[in-house]
């Protein structure tokens, strides 16, 4: 047989390319997020929720769907719903731009896509760095976990290799990280209460 | 087909190479032959190699218009297809035809070669010659006669089946019959099993199941195999509860043949499930029940309850089946009628059992006909081994084909549309993929590439894997070709990952290959494959290694739920809608619409038409005045309905696939589909949007009475 290099045995034979199953981290244990922007705002949700990074393509609206829905898009033949991450957080709708990016992630057996502005970079966090809900004063919507404060700018993160990804993933978000902009405050999103809405 | 002029002479070439090669390896075919039938020990596959070999030339030079070699290739080819099935047998005479016939392609080819060498050829002497030898054949007896087979069991054998059986009883090896009675829940692994280890001691000629299946679960199976090995060592290989191994016995001369009745094998202990089956009084040998051809249909269950059917008899069933659909759907209507007629109660309340109970039973034959319609993948695997022998061929490569998962079922829709994608794939896996033999060696790469094809059901998918390890794509060179060919810009390129750049190769007119023939070389390959899959609702991925090979993951559904679908615009997006529900697209005329009750009307052909702008329905802003719009006039139940839309581009036969659930309450959309652009099209679902505007225009009436 065939000796196939690591690119490969990502991407175990019998399982799409949804193969990567999420495991259910406690939230001590998340601490790698991806950032996105939202206009001014930063975002991150767990770099283990999100299975791929993709271009927009193109789009079909639904008409008379949920109002935080924009439309259908084909994900190499499946027929996945789009959810508008503006919509979702009640601002203000943009048009897409060239930066506007679609994070395929799950929601039980189905995979959904959520547009962003643009994609940041990844950041793993410390403890430190991580203010949780729980301690924060005032009023949070139930999926916001918490803030990130990058101690420090940081530029270039490691990509991790812990196999939640597959590669086709990896190479998506070398492709897309931009870590020109230095970010300060980062809302922590939770997929699931997110995804509930 | 090919472009003479342009390129004639490397056409010409090219044509000269691949049927040189061709026509030596049916001369070394037919070497191996030539001492087989001294040896008395022909290889069926050797006259199969030579029929495709013959076939494969006959091809090409159909391709590249070389008509005399044609000619003569198809003359060749029907004699060796009567070889192949026994209806001639193989004996020197047929040997020197074969012979002079390869002699005489050589001939021809060096006249291609160059025209001034003249080759003579009288194909009408082949044509006679090959006509003596069927007549002088003819009058040998059939000892399939001479054996205790039933006619029944003899007449659902294909022609090969009848050619093998005739072949190893005339060269004296025993015929076997096992019966076996297997339960439903087992069949699959016990005959896969079985496959396996007859293949070792025996040659199973064919497997002949009964269609009925008893009240126990239990099905009966009789395989009828030739074997040398001794019979206590088949019944130790092949040895199953509840199996009876019999020798097939040569009739006694002087006996007649038993008495037309129908009689149990008397060693069988499991009752046979028939009711109307007796025992016969006259002793039966060990071999097959005789059973009387024109007598009762139930007796010949016994021994034969398979029948091989026409796949075009089961598109018939299949439409036949589409069109009491309709009928359910007209029934229905008029029962809505008889509802409001007084006096007719009690017939309306029969009638709509009746109705109901003829729905339950068409829902079960449309099941049945769909299982009906399942193939397994296995013969279309085999083809590919053709083709693939055949390319190597061309390519001069040698290539080791693997499958598994042959058994995989899929409808016989998808397996023929799959033909043309896979065909591609495979031959870019040896054309691109696969190394040449001495550049394996170098690398220190097994001379032969292998090519596995593995098949497997997960959920309501198929997965098709076709997995090289040739030389792998190299996301440079796709670049490369992709600016040589002005497919993309290089800015475009520059921005692209690797795994986009790979997705390249699915654009039409990319190819790095060098050279162009009619299949390969002009970059049309991966097109077909990606829009032949998009259409099935299936998809593909790709992973590739420089250095290590390639591989292809197909993911088809395992039916389709396949219909015909007009598909129109609206204020610029695009929709279908499925046939069925449709009785006819009309152009709107503007100044035929009046409105009643606030509601807008057309009349047509007498009748009121109410009419629906989908634009508005849908909250699309409305594109300034229109000059041409069209009604199209769906139905459902008793009730019409006119949606206005923009433009209507045609019918086309689409693939539904349902929206994610996340958007499966979306009331008036069935799903999406795809129309090979990679760009979903929603499909209306014409029955709900009918209800609701029947319902939305009662409130709206209602509304207005009580203001
Ligand atoms: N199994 C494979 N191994 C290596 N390269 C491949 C393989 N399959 C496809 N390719 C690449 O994809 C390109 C496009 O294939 P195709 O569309 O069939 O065009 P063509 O075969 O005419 O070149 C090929 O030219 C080749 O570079
Ligand atoms: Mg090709």
């Amino acid at each position: 047989m065939t000796h196939y290099s690591s690119r490969f045995s990502l991407v175990p034979v019998g399982t799409g390319s949804f193969s990567p199953s999420r495991t259910p981290a406690s939230a001590s244990e998340i601490k790698d997020f991806l950032a996105f922007a939202l206009g001014e705002e930063h975002y991150a949700l767990p770099l283990s929720s999100i299975r791929e990074i993709m271009k927009l393509p193109y789009i079909t609206e639904v008409p008379l769907a949920p109002a935080n829905v924009i439309g259908i898009i084909s994900v190499r033949g499946r027929v996945t719903t789009l959810i508008d991450m503006r919509r979702l957080l009640s601002m203000s709708e943009l048009q897409p731009t060239s930066k506007s990016r679609v994070l395929l992630v799950s929601k039980g057996d189905e995979v959904i896509g959520l547009l962003v502005d643009r994609v940041l970079q990844v950041y793993r966090l410390t403890d430190n760095e991580i203010e949780t809900a729980s301690t924060m004063g005032g009023e949070q919507a139930a999926y916001v976990t918490g803030i990130g404060r990058p101690a420090l700018a940081r530029k270039g993160e490691v990509i991790p290799e812990n196999g939640q990804q597959n590669a086709r993933f990896r190479e998506q978000l070398a492709q897309t990280v931009d870590d020109s902009i230095g970010v300060e405050i980062l809302i922590l999103l939770d997929p699931d209460t997110l995804l509930q809405m | 087909m090919v472009d003479r002029k342009d390129k004639g002479e490397g056409i010409r070439e090219e044509f000269i190479a691949e049927a040189q090669e061709l026509i030596e390896g049916l001369s070394r075919d037919l070497l191996v032959l030539d001492h087989a039938q001294q040896q008395n020990a022909v290889d069926p596959e050797t006259v199969n190699n030579l029929f495709r070999g013959v076939h494969t030339l006959k091809g090409l030079a159909g391709m590249f218009g070389f008509s005399k070699l044609g000619q003569l290739a198809h003359r060749i080819e029907d004699l060796l297809e009567d070889l192949r099935l026994g209806r001639v047998v193989l004996n020197q005479s047929v040997l020197d035809i074969l012979f002079e016939g390869v002699d005489t392609f050589q001939r021809l080819l060096a006249e291609a070669k160059n025209p001034e060498e003249i080759a003579e050829v009288d194909i009408e002497h082949f044509e006679r010659s090959i006509k003596a030898l069927a007549v002088n054949q003819k009058s040998s007896s059939d000892i399939i006669a001479e054996y205790e087979i039933d006619p029944g069991v003899i007449a659902v054998l294909t022609e090969y089946e009848t050619h093998r059986l005739r072949t190893n009883l005339s060269q004296g090896i025993t015929v076997y019959r096992l019966h076996l009675r297997l339960s439903l829940d087992v069949i699959d692994t016990v005959l896969k099993q079985l496959k396996e280890r007859g293949r070792k001691v025996a040659e199973i000629i064919t497997y002949l199941p009964s269609m009925s299946v008893g009240p126990d679960e239990m099905i009966d199976i009789d395989v009828l195999l030739a074997s040398n090995s001794p019979e206590s060592e088949l019944i130790k290989v092949l040895d199953q509860s509840e199996s009876v191994l019999s020798v097939i016995q040569r009739r006694t001369p002087h006996v007649p043949p038993p008495a037309p009745t129908v009689t149990i094998p008397e060693k069988r202990d499991a009752q046979p499930v028939g009711a109307a089956i007796e025992k016969s009084d006259e002793p039966s040998g060990d071999g097959f029940a005789i059973a009387d051809r024109a007598g009762d249909p139930l007796s010949l269950r016994s021994v034969m309850n398979t029948v091989r059917v026409d796949i075009r008899k089961l598109d018939h069933l299949m439409n036949a089946v589409g069109e009491l659909g309709i009928v359910r759907g007209a029934l229905g209507r008029a029962l809505e009628k008889m509802r409001d007629v007084p006096g007719l109660n009690t017939l309306t309340g029969e009638l709509r059992r009746i109705h109901r109970s003829f729905e339950r039973c068409l829902i079960d034959v449309q099941d049945d006909v769909f299982d009906v319609r399942m193939v397994p993948l296995g013969h279309f695997f085999n083809k590919l081994g053709r083709i693939v022998r055949q390319v190597a061929r061309e390519n001069v490569k040698e290539v080791r084909m693997v499958v598994s998962g042959s058994e995989t079922e899929v409808d016989k829709l998808i397996a023929e549309e799959l033909a043309d994608p896979l065909m591609h794939i495979v031959r870019n896996a040896i054309d691109h993929g696969i190394e040449s033999p001495s550049e394996r060696e170098s690398r220190g790469k097994p001379i032969a590439g292998t090519l596995a094809i593995n098949a497997y059901q997960k959920g309501n998918h198929v997965v098709v894997e076709v997995q090289d390890d040739g030389r792998g794509i190299d996301p440079k060179r796709i670049k490369q070709a992709a600016i040589d060919k002005e497919i993309l810009s290089k800015e475009q390129l520059d921005e692209m990952s690797t795994s986009e750049l790979l997705d390249v190769i699915f654009l039409p007119g990319l190819s790095t290959a060098e050279s162009v023939s009619d299949i390969s070389g002009r970059g049309i390959g991966m097109d077909v494959v990606k829009t032949n899959l998009a259409r099935l609702g299936g998809m593909i991925e790709l992973h590739s290694e420089v250095g290590v090979g390639t591989k292809f993951t197909i993911t088809l559904p395992i039916t389709l739920a396949i219909i015909s679908a007009l598909v129109v615009e609206v204020a610029g997006r695009t929709f279908a809608i499925p046939l069925s529900t449709i009785q006819e697209a009309i152009k709107l005329d503007p100044r035929a619409i009046r409105t009643m009750e606030g509601r807008e009307i057309l009349t047509l052909r007498g009748t009121t038409l109410p009419i629906c702008r989908l634009a508005d329905r849908f909250g699309f802003s409305r594109e300034t005045k229109r000059s041409r719009q069209f009604v199209v006039v769906v139905v459902h139940g008793a009730r019409r309905l006119g949606f206005v839309v923009d433009k209507l581009r045609g019918q086309q036969d689409i693939v539904i696939k349902s929206l994610a659930p996340s958007l499966q309450g979306t009331r008036g959309i069935a799903g999406a589909t795809d129309l090979g652009d990679q760009r979903l099209v929603l499909v209306l679902d014409a029955p709900t949007l009918l209800d609701e505007f029947a319902a939305t225009s009662r409130t709206n009436l209602l509304q207005e009475s009580l203001s």
